[in-house]
């Protein structure tokens, strides 16, 4: 999985291209809490170009969610393809994590 | 036309989820079948995948984990094998979905996602094996045989 990682009005962006499975989670948990140790409070996660998540993945999202709470921060993920949002659903994720359709809405949350 | 049965060998390593993929994809393009479906059926095959590597072994040695997929009349039917310890992935508590963000857990989920990808999920123990049998129905239209019955 590739990351392609930009800084906006302050805010981490991650686009994550690929597949976010139990290989490629945790180098991806180390870059969010990387940022995260380094002072970061708003994220956002792209998920146009993913193709794949498996609940690695969604354990990384849920773990970084709950330590941005932590850090009064946010994060909102943003353009998932549709079997990709059902992952998000049938564990139910859905009803707690932001999930925004484009990624103008997620920059317009913070 | 398209061969309706697919066999292959998985070492016990994580790194082999990319060849359970490709492997996938290859047969599920031979039969047609949608990307959803294709993605939906990776996705249940990960989750026990790697269940069986994280929990199933209790050395050090490298074990082989043997898939099969097969095409049926209209059913996809795959079949996990595996040498490991005794374990019933069907058994295993749905995580509580109706939680908060604070009190959620992520144990089980894998499994909950697998049972609800499929149609049907069985455990068998058979001579010091784990077999999972799982089942799939697909609903998108595949390359039609040119002989018609009838």
């Amino acid at each position: 999985m590739e990351i392609i990682e930009e800084s906006q009005s302050g805010i981490n962006i991650y686009r994550l291209n690929g597949r976010l499975d139990s290989n490629t989670s945790q180098g991806f948990e180390k870059k969010i809490f990387q940022a995260i140790d380094d002072g970061s409070k708003s994220m956002i996660i792209d998920f146009k170009n993913l193709d794949y998540i498996s609940s690695a993945g969604l354990r990384v999202i849920l773990k970084a969610t709950k330590a941005l709470k932590r850090e009064d921060g946010a994060i909102m993920l943003c353009d998932m393809q549709d079997y990709v949002k059902e992952v998000f659903e049938i564990a139910g994720f859905d009803s707690f994590l932001p999930i925004v359709g484009t990624m103008d809405d997620a920059l317009n949350a913070f | 036309m398209a061969k309706n049965k697919v066999s292959f060998k998985l070492k016990s390593n994580l790194s082999q989820l990319d060849a359970l993929c490709q492997n996938l994809e290859k047969f599920g393009q031979s039969l047609g079948l949608s990307k959803k479906c294709i993605f939906e059926a990776n996705l249940a095959l990960d989750e026990l995948f790697t269940n069986i590597i994280s929990y199933g072994f209790d050395d050090k040695n490298e074990h082989t984990i043997k898939i099969t997929i097969s095409l049926r009349n209209d059913e996809l039917v795959f079949n996990i094998e595996d040498d490991g310890i005794p374990f019933n992935p069907t058994k295993v508590e749905t995580p509580d979905l109706e939680c908060t963000i604070e009190e959620c857990r992520i144990g089980g989920l894998g499994i909950h996602l697998a049972k609800n990808l499929m149609d049907a999920v069985c455990y068998q123990r058979c001579k010091d094996k784990n077999i999972l049998t799982l089942k799939k129905k697909i609903k998108e239209a595949r390359p039609q045989k040119k002989k018609v019955k009838g």
